[in-house]
């Protein structure tokens, strides 16, 4: 029991950091990006690059994979949004240039690295194994939850308190608002998706210290990151969390008494249930509020 | 007296709908300006060509004699335009004061925001009392005065109200026009459109009729009721 505590919790840390980064760039910029698997691969290539090429330590090469996947986010920025923003069609679009994108991001990672897979060395060893009931908890699972914590902490408490956090929080809400007021959309959606980014490229880190780096390593994150973003309801920061632990709960304990092969049949199956009784997802935006 | 705002032969609509018909209006330095009219002839889709939240224009638009044509909206909340719309266009997922905040995004307004909250809520004392309250949770005439008190925000060269009694109570809607027309322009200028006569008739410089889609004076007569 309490090794499937220690397995949610890790993978809620990961899949909550994916989701945030889908999250917050369909709240605030309204398009759905595909090509989250591409940053997430090039930001794991990113920290593995620092990792071989300058230093191992862990502040250094994490980092790596939060710059690195910010630098993404812009690339996404200049190559997807301000193209088509406000062109017609946007929506389909966007879905367009920003699967283009991942396919291109894999070959570009195929082409420059090889299909070989890499491998981080271990940041987390220095912390301690410790025993959690009967389960042992690996100091890769205590690092990731930590960074997590502290990294996801700090950058939304930067956002509710910062003037330009409270463009990103206006933009999520009302567009035509947020330029009443004076919020530029288009220079504040590098903001969004530089943050967009460094979740994701703080998830392909951590995520790294478990699998390997290669270049179609993010289609499986993209594929997580998806169904928790849209379990907690796309746009809602805090439902991406809540559904980031109940995905992650689900896959401990499909892993622990089916095995792996029935993870992707239970989770789709709780995705189902979910949205038939909450259509808009766990905490879809402005529940509270009057219409 | 110099003029804030000078609109020249503006025409403009949505697609292939042309509501505007060379309008022309000049509004000079301390002047507060009602244009009245029923709903449907214009009056919004005059305010929202000003601030460049229309489908299509043509025309000429200056402030304080520099051309605003070229401008996208929030250059224009930059400059000192401040449109408090219909409907508000709040953020119903954030607390009352981050809404007014949001106000005070443009410029170097930012720095003096907690003295222009303070003076807000002075001014609209139920918003104090629900600063931490998410605007979604507000009553339509709480809204209105989060809408109003956000575009007071900044320091404004010319507001532009839609609509201030727009879905609210008598005394509600008073109340938050009595606001409007005790504000202390500074060299700025008012223009309000409203389509309930008795609310502004006595309390601007002078009034104006929208009427399928041109500007004429307005005679008393209609207009309004």
């Amino acid at each position: 029991m309490t090794g499937t505590i220690v397995t949610t919790l890790n993978l809620t840390a990961i899949y909550a950091l994916v989701a945030l980064g889908i999250s917050l760039t369909w709240a605030g910029l309204g398009f759905l990006n595909l090509s989250t698997g591409a940053m997430y691969a090039g930001a794991g290539y990113g920290a593995w690059l620092v990792s071989t090429n300058i230093t191992s330590n862990v502040v250094v090469v994490l980092l790596g994979g939060i710059i690195t996947g910010a630098l993404l986010g812009g690339i996404v920025c200049l190559t997807v949004f301000l193209p088509l923003d406000g062109r017609s069609n946007w929506e389909v679009r966007t879905l367009t240039a920003t699967l283009a994108l991942s396919f291109i991001g894999a070959n570009v990672y195929q082409w420059k690295f090889g299909p070989q897979f890499q491998q981080f060395p271990p940041l987390f060893d220095w912390l301690p194994s410790f025993r959690l009931g009967e389960a042992l908890v690996q100091p890769n699972v205590t690092g990731t939850v930590i960074a997590t914590t502290v990294v996801v902490t700090i950058v939304l408490a930067y956002i509710g308190a910062s003037r330009i956090g409270l463009g990103v929080r206006a933009l999520t809400q009302s567009i035509e608002g947020a330029a009443l007021v004076g919020i530029n959309r288009r220079a504040t959606a590098f903001a969004i998706l530089g943050v967009s980014g460094a979740f994701i490229g703080l998830a392909a880190v951590l995520l790294g210290q478990i699998n390997f780096v290669e270049p179609n390593a993010g289609y499986g994150a993209l594929v997580k990151g998806l169904i928790v973003a849209l379990l907690g309801g796309l746009g809602s920061l805090r439902g991406a969390v809540i559904a980031a632990f109940m995905v992650a709960l689900c896959e401990a304990i499909t892993l622990q008494y089916f095995g792996g092969a029935w993870v992707l049949i239970t989770l789709f199956l709780l995705i189902s249930v979910v949205l038939i009784i909450r259509p808009r997802g766990i905490a879809g935006v402005l529940e509270s509020t009057r219409a | 007296m110099s003029s804030v705002l000078e609109i020249t032969g503006l025409e403009a609509g949505y697609g292939p709908l042309r509501v505007l018909h060379g309008i022309n209006l000049s509004v000079g330095e301390g002047e507060r300006v009602g244009i009245l009219g029923l709903n449907g002839h214009g009056k919004t889709t005059m305010l929202r060509s000003i601030v460049n939240l229309v489908d299509w224009r043509s025309g000429e638009i200056t402030l304080n004699g520099d051309s605003i044509m070229g401008a996208s909206t929030h250059e224009l909340a930059r400059r000192g335009v401040v449109l408090m719309p219909q409907g508000d266009a709040l953020f119903p997922g954030l607390t009352v004061k981050d809404n007014l905040d949001s106000g005070a995004y443009p410029g170097n307004s930012w720095k003096f925001r907690k003295e222009r909250r303070d003076y807000v809520c002075e001014i609209f004392p139920r918003l104090g009392e629900r600063l931490s309250q998410v605007v979604g949770t507000l009553s339509g005439g709480e809204r209105r005065m989060c809408s109003i008190g956000r575009g007071l925000m900044s320091e404004a060269r010319l507001y532009l109200v839609d609509e201030p009694s727009l879905g609210l109570g008598p005394g509600i809607a008073k109340g938050i026009c009595d606001t409007l027309f005790t504000l202390d322009l500074q060299g700025g200028a008012l223009l309000i459109a409203e389509q309930n006569r008795a609310l502004i008739d006595g309390r601007i410089d002078r009034a104006l009729r929208m009427h399928g889609g041109e500007l004429m004076p307005d005679t008393g007569e209609d207009g309004g009721h």
